[in-house]
């Protein structure tokens, strides 16, 4: 259980995350919706604790988050997997060694800092590295740089990556926003797989209404840093939508297609 | 399905992904072994031992126990004067090597110059000028204009401007396309193409690395003075032939606080330029 108590996060005046409470039970897959600035991407950092909260607390399983330090707070970042809208692989690394990033918090001791720093992996790890991209269909480009590969590509490599932290969570931040409609499907699917077949809470930030109604089973709208809206997707009526994107939802429609085109910086 | 099974499919699988073959780890051992033994006998042929490297070392402690206190002597207004002149030699020299090279940058670079052979060999004349060093064109200006720093002036010219040409055409084949193409598109000839949609990205990295250059021309500067190209080397060499180390450990301690002060000004600078946006 993840459990969120008045959270808020400020950029000089202006709240990004503002007074923000929730609990997800372990298991569920959440979608986090609303306009661009609304503060999804910041609520999702704080939980990773890429960002730091102005004030509240993060609570997992009752551990406090937001106290933790040092190797507790590596340990957490371990326990709840990030994926990114630009997929932040190494571009120059090849997939494998991408993908054995993942394993980095896994190897204890001053041994294991000096064979990770000479990119020393024993062969189970690779064994299981090579397991977690054969899931997702790419293990025949295990040995290929990252950049070689297509936007969809990078972004399965990051959730092999994401699956080698043998993680709770799975943070996702506009995941398939700079992906074509096939390939954006392609990571949904494997975001609902992990979900289902692994069991991790996924917390998904998604532009897009439909995408979220057609994956999550809870629907979170934010807007200017605050929860408009939780509930299931069948919930989410025309005339929460208007509050929410400030149209109706045929509008919506009609401006964004279902493929989502282009890379829409959040 | 036990771990040991997975690793030793993957191992019949993917070989690769394991570590090198025994032919990769053959060539990385032996490349390893010779760039060892590159190293040991260079070592050997110079007769690089500790007691000698120790022996150096008293040798340099005696020289910084002369230089201590360090003093100002009767004739600290040339010092100063040496200084000045030095910074203003490193300053010339400077500005119009980054001046030049500029259009020397773009006639050199691949996106921009699509004659080869024009290219080809104006990149050969940079690494050709590039090859003779500062001291080398400062002994043949000295010859040609006479002593003084006019010479140093012209050698810092000279070589930076070969070199800063090579590190802006760099600069201009790394920069975006896609900016230029917009231009391109919006119905802008090549020059036009290559003033808003080149310039605009590489002025400040042009900037950044002249001011880099000043900073460290001004302590080329002062070796130039040696061999009679203006500035203060030349005070430094008659005082280290008379053995007034401490006059020397002053000057020395003016160049690093004059030099500190160049690159304190520069950073900021840099970061001004790098992080800024109205550069046109």
């Amino acid at each position: 259980m993840l459990e969120l108590q008045n959270l808020t996060r400020r950029f000089g005046a202006r709240a990004a995350v503002d007074d923000v409470s929730l609990s997800v039970p372990a298991g569920q897959m959440v979608g986090i919706i609303g306009r661009s600035g609304a503060g999804k991407s910041t609520l999702l950092r704080m939980v990773n604790r890429l960002t730091e909260p102005t004030s509240g607390r993060i609570l997992h399983d009752g551990t406090d988050v937001t106290a933790l330090r040092g190797k507790a707070l590596r340990d957490w970042r371990t326990r709840c997997a990030m994926i990114f809208q630009q997929f932040n692989l190494v571009q120059r690394l090849d997939v494998l060694t991408n993908v054995l990033v993942g394993r980095l918090n896994h190897r204890p001791g001053p041994w294991g800092t000096i064979s990770s720093l000479f990119l020393r992996f024993s062969p189970e790890e690779r064994a299981m590295a090579l397991d977690a991209l054969d899931r997702f269909d790419l293990a025949e480009q295990a040995l290929q740089r990252a950049d070689t590969l297509s936007g969809g590509q990078q972004q399965r490599v990051a959730i092999a990556r994401a699956m080698l932290q043998e993680p709770k969570l799975l943070l996702a931040d506009e995941p398939i926003a700079s992906l074509d409609p096939r390939n954006a499907r392609v990571v949904m699917e494997a975001l609902r797989d992990v979900n289902r077949r692994d069991g991790l809470t996924v917390l998904v930030n998604l532009h897009h209404l439909d995408t979220a109604r057609r994956y999550c089973d809870r629907i979170i709208a934010m807007q200017d840093g605050r929860i408009v809206f939780d509930g299931p997707p069948a919930a989410l009526d025309a005339r929460q939508v208007h509050a929410i994107y400030g149209v109706p939802e045929e509008a919506l429609e009609a401006e964004t297609p279902h493929a989502p085109a282009s890379a829409v910086p959040a | 399905m036990s771990a040991a099974a997975d690793v030793s499919r993957w191992k019949a699988r993917l070989p690769a992904a394991f570590g090198p073959s025994p032919r990769q780890r053959a060539f990385r051992i032996a490349g390893g072994t010779l760039f060892l033994a590159w190293l040991a006998w260079a070592l050997w042929l110079f007769d690089i031992t500790p007691q000698r490297l120790w022996n150096g070392l008293s040798g340099l402690f005696t020289i910084i126990r002369l230089m201590i206190p360090p003093l100002p002597g009767e004739l600290w207004q040339d010092i100063l004067k040496g200084i000045a002149e030095s910074v203003a030699m490193a300053f010339l020299g400077t500005v119009l090597a980054a001046v030049f090279a500029i259009p020397l940058g773009f006639l050199g670079a691949r996106n921009i110059v699509t004659s080869t052979l024009l290219r080809f060999s104006l990149r050969r004349v940079f690494d050709g000028l590039r090859g003779v060093d500062q001291l080398i064109w400062a002994l043949a200006f000295v010859r040609a204009v006479g002593l003084g720093p006019l010479a140093g002036v012209l050698a810092l010219f000279v070589s930076d401007l070969a070199t800063l040409s090579k590190l802006y055409a760099e600069a201009i084949e790394n920069a975006e396309r896609r900016q230029a193409e917009g231009v391109v598109a919006a119905g802008g000839s090549h020059l036009m193409a290559v003033r808003f949609g080149i310039l605009p990205q590489v002025l400040p990295l042009m900037l950044a690395q002249a001011l880099y250059f000043f900073e460290s021309n001004t302590r080329s500067a002062s070796i130039l003075g040696v061999v009679g190209a203006g500035g203060i080397g030349l005070q430094i060499a008659e005082r280290i032939k008379v053995r007034h180390w401490d006059e020397v450990a002053f000057i020395i301690i003016l160049m690093v606080i004059t030099v500190g002060v160049i690159d304190w000004i520069g950073g900021k600078l840099r970061r001004r330029l790098i992080g800024g946006r109205d550069i046109s």
